[in-house]
């Protein structure tokens, strides 16, 4: 009995403490489980973020390629161009606000080898009427360093006003020199080919050059038909005459001294263009052509000065009904000031204009005020003083107010 | 100006343009040449120099890269630059934007 009891205090004994022993592994299991879902969540915790981390560092990847694209496609595109509106006060009578024109150009390059350029105007009659049209679409290919193709409807390259200072925010005042619009003593335009470019000397001399050949200008003479009008330049879209003028500028520059010189000449024939009844034009004898000119500009600080002169003559025709020939020339020097570092600029313009008729004849004095709101956003105030020359001839005087953007 | 003066002139055309298209060839074949690479230093000269000629200068923050390429070749349409002054003034203006 005494034996019975002993076994079972022994085998009662042995499941306690066997009970303890369980009792605490259990305890240090559950610790350690514990203690990994601690880290597990910790884990994830970390996990999250680095997985939004990557997904980010792919999305920006992408944008970053989209936005590299915009760099190195092989064709670009660029909208630029100009526009302007106007206030004019002509000498007796009512001043009147005038929409000058709208002229996108539109760049569109391929590689660096061409590009095609193309600016358009849009302008409003005095009636209301909108009026679309294309002062140049060329299609230019840079054929080197020194030397581009240009092919199409260019401006043309005889002076300076024309090719280049015409657009209203480049333009210090707010009209053109008298002589130098459409269908006067400069030539707008011409359809045909040109070779342009420059040479860089020494870093201290560069020459420019261009040479064209085109369909030329056409005479518009007066309703009877015996005189001849204008020589008109708007660049022809076709040479119904079959006769074709050639020309070209060589312009020198001293990048040191700001100082630019520049000759043009070209030569050719034209004909005189009648209305044959029918809806189409006749054209009679073709006659000799040629033009002439010669331009500078000079910049010494902030004082600009520019000038130019140009001249087209026709000589006569025996066998067409307006059988005298003409000359028409123009010639402006133009002085400016900055106020730095004000953004006021004053400017003063003289300029002359001498054609085959009398009543055309131009002598102009303008002053003007600009405040520049941005390099290519120009407020303008312009006094222009007329006189025609001839006596029993009169000009009216002008203000001109004008508001130009260039973009 | 007489009809021998256009041939002679057109003769001259013709000429200018073989010169100029031989040039391309030669310029064709050397684009990896560095020396051709547009230089910052030059071009803020180049842009100084030539921009006053016609217009006020354009802050280079105007337009983005891509426009300041299209906006200088055309440059170098309308104000007779020369291929290099080109890409020195596109590498002025792109790492002054």
């Amino acid at each position: 009995m005494k034996f019975k009891l002993k076994t079972i205090a022994i085998i009662m004994g042995l499941i306690f403490g066997s009970n303890v022993m369980a009792q605490t592994e259990l305890e240090k299991l559950r610790s350690e489980v514990d203690s990994l879902n601690k880290k597990a969540k910790e884990w994830e915790a970390f996990q999250a973020p680095k997985d939004q981390l990557q997904t980010d560092v792919e999305k920006l990847n992408v944008k970053a390629k989209e936005w590299e694209e915009w760099k190195t496609p092989k064709t670009l595109i660029h909208l630029a161009g100009y526009a302007d509106v106007n206030y004019i006060d002509v000498e007796d009578q009512p001043g009147t606000f005038s929409l000058g024109s709208f002229s996108p150009i539109f760049h569109f390059q391929f590689a660096d080898s061409f590009m095609l350029e193309a600016e358009l105007e849009f302008e409003i009659d005095e009636a209301g009427a909108s009026e679309a049209g294309v002062d140049y679409l060329t299609i230019d290919w840079f054929m080197s360093d020194y030397a581009m193709l240009i092919a199409g409807k260019f401006l043309s390259p005889l002076g300076q006003f024309r090719q280049n200072i015409h657009p209203s925010w480049i333009n210090k005042m707010a009209s053109a020199p008298v002589g130098f619009g459409h269908d006067q003593a400069a030539p707008s335009a011409e359809v045909g080919l040109m070779v342009r470019g420059s040479y860089l000397t020494d870093s201290s001399i560069s020459l420019n050059y261009s040479v064209y050949i085109g369909n030329g200008p056409t005479l518009e003479g007066n309703e009877i038909g015996d005189e001849i009008e204008m020589i008109e330049t708007p660049g022809l879209n076709q040479d119904a005459d079959g006769k074709k003028v050639a020309g070209g500028r060589l312009g020198i520059f001293f990048p040191r001294q700001k100082l630019e010189f520049g000759i043009s000449a070209a030569g050719g024939k034209v004909s005189l263009r009648t209305d044959d009844g029918s809806g189409g034009y006749s054209y009679d004898e073709a006659r000799d052509y040629n033009a002439l000119g010669a331009d500078f500009n000079w910049r010494i600080s902030n004082i600009e000065f520019r000038g130019e002169f140009i001249q087209q003559e026709i000589g006569e025709q025996l066998a067409s009904t307006a059988s005298e020939g003409g000359k028409w020339s123009a010639g402006y020097l133009q002085s400016s000031y900055r106020f730095l570092p004000s953004n006021w600029e004053a400017v003063l313009r003289y300029g002359q204009y001498d054609t085959p008729h009398p009543s055309e004849d131009l002598n102009q004095t303008t002053a003007g005020v600009n405040y520049l709101f941005a390099s290519n956003l120009v407020a303008k105030l312009n006094y222009e003083a007329n006189e025609n020359p001839n006596a029993g001839n009169e000009a009216s005087d002008r203000i001109l107010v004008q508001l130009a953007y260039g973009f | 100006m007489n009809s021998e003066f256009l041939k002679t002139y057109k003769t001259a055309l013709v000429g200018i343009l073989l010169v100029a298209g031989l040039n391309y060839t030669a310029i064709s074949s050397a684009d990896e040449d560095d020396s051709k690479k547009g230089n910052f230093v030059r071009g803020a000269r180049a842009w100084a120099d030539n921009c006053l000629r016609c217009h006020n200068v354009r802050d280079p923050k105007e337009l983005r890269d891509d426009q300041w390429v299209t906006t200088t070749f055309h440059m170098r349409v309308r104000g007779g630059l020369t291929g290099q002054e080109t890409r020195d003034i596109i590498t002025f203006l792109q790492m002054s934007n």
